[in-house]
């Protein structure tokens, strides 16, 4: 039985990041971490209109009945849960940030906010972008090191120790991502405000 | 070496005199640690010898250092069939891969022992000087053991490690013997008062005059080994990997912490006690022995009251930009706090809002050398029995004016004084009525209810060293919304948050740094500053990793010791009694269903045992084989 608590906070952040642009009508998905199960959005759930029964619950490691209904991400999620301390996983697809990871190796944020708050965003390729045994490899090894990441063309993952942190940190690289944008559209000689920022690249 | 095996240590002991022969090995050992220092100092008391032994580089790694060290070093030298006040017993002090790196608040430093209080695995921690100036004479831990036959105490230097006679300095005060021994801008002076030497089972240790080894009786494990002092002087500083990196991450920590307004505004200016009325607001405040979750004169002892009527300035401890301490004056004394929990404890626990007599309480036990917590939380449990008439004594909630000579009686062990200092479970238990002692394991609770917390109540009952808001204290998340603010009620998934904070506290306290920082700082930060001090590469996730089989070895200590899952529980009254008004009225901890999510997070069978399989995850298999 899923609490009445941890259900509203799947509605609200998941009606925050349809409305923020951060997932079409279906995409994205997002997962919460109970001791050995967690709970995750159903496959073909909308993230911005989630009902009771959009969520599953299913084992961390060991497989239930809950895998049939469960996003197609699960095996990339609990790979997460299982390489790092996250409690909460977010994945999304931050439009601008998906332009960036196409013509690069990582994301610098130029920013202040983005500077101070994620330093770098590696970006990562994988074959197959969805539910891969690639992404279970690579994923979870970056996020050890990395609260977001990238994965090229395709969208973010991030963790937290709840949802909104890591709704947080996808929240704030898109917006990095439209400021480089914006920055670049520009094209004007940028102006370094920030001390040691050349150590940026190497987070 | 005597006692039990010391497996962790390489076979290149030599004693203290050779030690100025061994540049060689020196040079050998510092080829190799970078952060560490290389060696432990060990200390037999019994034996009269000091011996300097090369720190593992591999447990290092493993264990950090600190808390971590120390439980490891705990875990070979001291057994169950060790009595906690008996010679046999070990105290144990480490500092840390980041002590004295000027890494923000890497002044602190361990000691480790078996506490005489809980009986279990014991850490206190402390900030000041001491533990930097400890890791510049060269080492990184110093063990004492065995017990002399007269009252000696320890000096370290950069020249010599030697026992002296301290007869004359036996029952003197901390601040007495502070001065005695020369306390300085060079020279750090660690010493029990009173209390550590009658054996009162939360003496605590005192270093730098006013900082405090608080929890859990380490001073009566010195006073009962007759070592009164450690004085350490010390020069050598701890080498880099890589030092500009270091000053990047030590510049972005700063950032941080100048953003948060908790470390760059309410603890400078309030201290930790800006936290009174945010609790008492709450109802999250126990009140008079946990009969109550709010203080209706909470407003007397808070942070605001404090700053605008006692306050003389802020001070910090080395290397610490936020600078939490108080210098206050009432109109007959002066000294340092109180902190937030002395405060509550000699306080709204007692429901006394006399914000100066409670001051001089807390000075009082600094200059004695008393855990405040203990102290204030076993006076509020026999003022209950008094008022309920279980034990015929003139204390009663309010009674101000009797805290300072219960305080001395305590201390010196006269009258009630005898029994309250041996802690308010055993005083309770004594008079058969357990249920007024407000403890986990035998170590009092602090100023949080878990009525009003549901994390926090999860995290007193399975805290390895008793009731304890050090070891991942949910205030950040429960109430402060840091990182970001969950429902304080909620019982679904608080195992795991629990989890996360109890592991990252326990890897931030073998680092050693103050978790004050974490308010404001990931872990990912310290991770990377490990990483530039060390050149050995640490992720946030092996830092965590590390804080769990650190856990998880304290753990394995209790279950040795006979503890098991009967005693991750909490009293009766917050299980059973509803917080009778304010905010959180109605509530009781629904500890149960929290605890099986928590044992099942961990790894740990029904039963609370890590399973093999954890176990073989942490590296911890071969100890328990």
């Amino acid at each position: 039985m899923i609490d009445e608590r941890i259900f509203r906070q799947f509605q609200e952040i998941g009606r925050d990041l349809y409305v923020a642009d951060l997932v079409s009508s279906h995409g994205g998905n997002m997962s919460v971490r109970l001791g050995d199960r967690l709970v995750i959005k159903r496959r073909g759930a909308m993230l911005g209109r989630l009902k009771e029964g959009d969520l599953v619950e299913t084992g961390l490691e060991k497989p239930d009945s809950g895998i049939a209904l469960a996003s197609t991400e699960l095996v990339v999620h609990r790979a997460i849960y299982v390489a790092t301390p996250a409690l909460a996983v977010v994945h999304a697809h931050p439009r601008t940030a998906i332009a960036l990871s196409l013509s690069r190796e990582e994301i610098v944020p130029i920013d202040n906010e983005g500077s101070y708050l994620l330093h770098r965003v590696p970006v990562v390729t994988a074959e197959f972008a969805s539910g891969s045994a690639e992404l279970v490899e690579k994923l979870p090894r970056v996020l050890q090191e990395y609260k977001i990441v990238m994965l090229r063309g395709h969208g973010c993952f991030s963790i937290g120790q709840t949802l909104e942190e890591a709704f947080q940190w996808v929240s704030c690289l898109e917006e990095s991502c439209q400021i480089i944008l914006a920055a670049k559209a520009i094209n004007e000689p940028l102006v370094e405000y920030r001390k040691m920022s050349e150590e940026y690249r190497t987070w | 070496m005597s006692g039990r095996a010391v497996r962790w240590v390489q076979a290149t002991a030599f004693r203290q005199s050779e030690r100025s022969e061994s540049g060689f090995w020196q040079a050998m050992q510092h080829a190799h640690m970078r952060g560490w220092m290389g060696k432990v100092l060990d200390v037999d008391l019994s034996a009269g010898t000091i011996e300097s032994q090369a720190l593992d580089a591999e447990v290092a790694r493993l264990f950090l250092g600190g808390r971590g060290l120390g439980t490891r070093l705990l875990w070979d030298l001291v057994g169950p069939e060790v009595e906690p006040l008996s010679p046999d017993n070990a105290l144990i002090f480490c500092t840390g891969p980041l002590t004295g790196t000027a890494f923000q608040t890497s002044n602190r430093f361990t000691v480790s022992t078996k506490s005489p209080l809980t009986g279990t695995v014991l850490d206190a921690n402390s900030g000041g000087f001491w533990g930097m100036r400890f890791k510049r004479t060269g080492y990184d831990a110093l063990i004492v053991r065995g017990r002399t036959d007269s009252p000696r105490y320890l000096e370290v230097t950069p020249s010599a490690a030697a026992l002296k006679d301290a007869s004359h300095l036996w029952s003197k005060t901390v601040p007495e013997t502070t001065a005695a021994l020369g306390q300085s801008s060079r020279r750090s002076v660690l010493c029990i008062g009173p209390p550590g030497e009658n054996l009162v089972r939360f003496a605590a240790i005192m270093n730098d005059g006013t900082r405090s080894l608080g929890r859990g009786g380490a001073g009566a494990v010195m006073g009962a080994k007759n070592l009164k002092a450690v004085v350490v002087e010390g020069e050598e500083k701890p080498e880099f990997a890589d030092r500009a990196r270091f000053r990047f991450v030590r510049y972005e920590v700063s950032k941080q912490l100048t953003a948060n307004p908790l470390t760059s505004q309410a603890f400078p200016r309030f201290g930790t006690a800006v936290v009174m009325n945010i609790v008492n607001a709450l109802g999250a405040l126990p009140t008079r022995n946990f009969q109550q979750a709010q203080f209706e004169e909470a407003e007397e002892i808070s942070g605001e009251a404090l700053t605008d009527r006692l306050l003389v300035k802020n001070t910090a401890c080395w290397a610490c930009p936020i600078a939490c301490t108080r210098v206050t004056k009432t109109a007959r004394k002066d000294g340092e706090g109180p902190e937030y929990e002395s405060l509550w404890a000699l306080g709204a626990a007692c429901g006394i809002a006399d914000l100066e007599a409670v001051a001089e309480a807390s000075y009082l036990c600094n200059e004695l050398g008393l855990d405040t917590i203990s102290t204030g939380s076993t006076i509020a449990c026999a003022m209950e029995m008094a008022e309920r008439g279980t034990i015929d004594s003139d204390l009663r909630f309010g009674r101000a004016d009797l805290l300072r000579e219960t305080i001395q009686a305590i201390a010196y062990r006269r009258g009630l004084g005898d029994e309250l200092a041996e802690g308010s479970r055993r005083f309770a238990q004594g008079h058969g009525a357990p249920e007024y002692s407000m403890s986990v394991k035998g170590m009092e609770m602090p100023a949080y209810d878990p009525r009003g917390m549901q994390g926090q109540g999860l995290l007193y009952a399975t805290s390895n060293r008793g009731a304890c808001h050090m070891r991942g204290n949910m205030l950040g998340p429960e109430v402060l919304g840091l990182p970001k603010l969950i429902d304080r009620f909620q019982v679904q998934g608080k195992a795991g948050m629990v989890i996360l904070h109890q592991n990252a506290a326990a890897a931030i306290d073998s680092l050693v740094l103050c978790k004050f920082t974490n308010m404001a700082v990931a872990e990912e930060y310290y991770a990377r500053a490990l990483t530039a001090v060390t050149g050995i590469p640490h992720s946030s996730g092996d830092l965590i990793r590390a804080g769990e089989r650190i856990w998880n070895l304290e753990r394995l200590y209790n279950l040795r010791e006979g503890f098991s899952r009967a005693d991750d529980t909490l009293p009766r009254r917050l299980l059973e009694e509803p917080v009778p008004e304010g905010p959180s009225k109605g509530w009781v901890s629904h500890l149960a269903e929290m605890l099986d999510e928590y044992y099942r997070f961990r790894g740990w069978d029904e039963n609370g045992v890590p399973t093999g399989r954890k176990l073989e995850e942490l590296g911890l298999h071969d100890l328990t084989r």
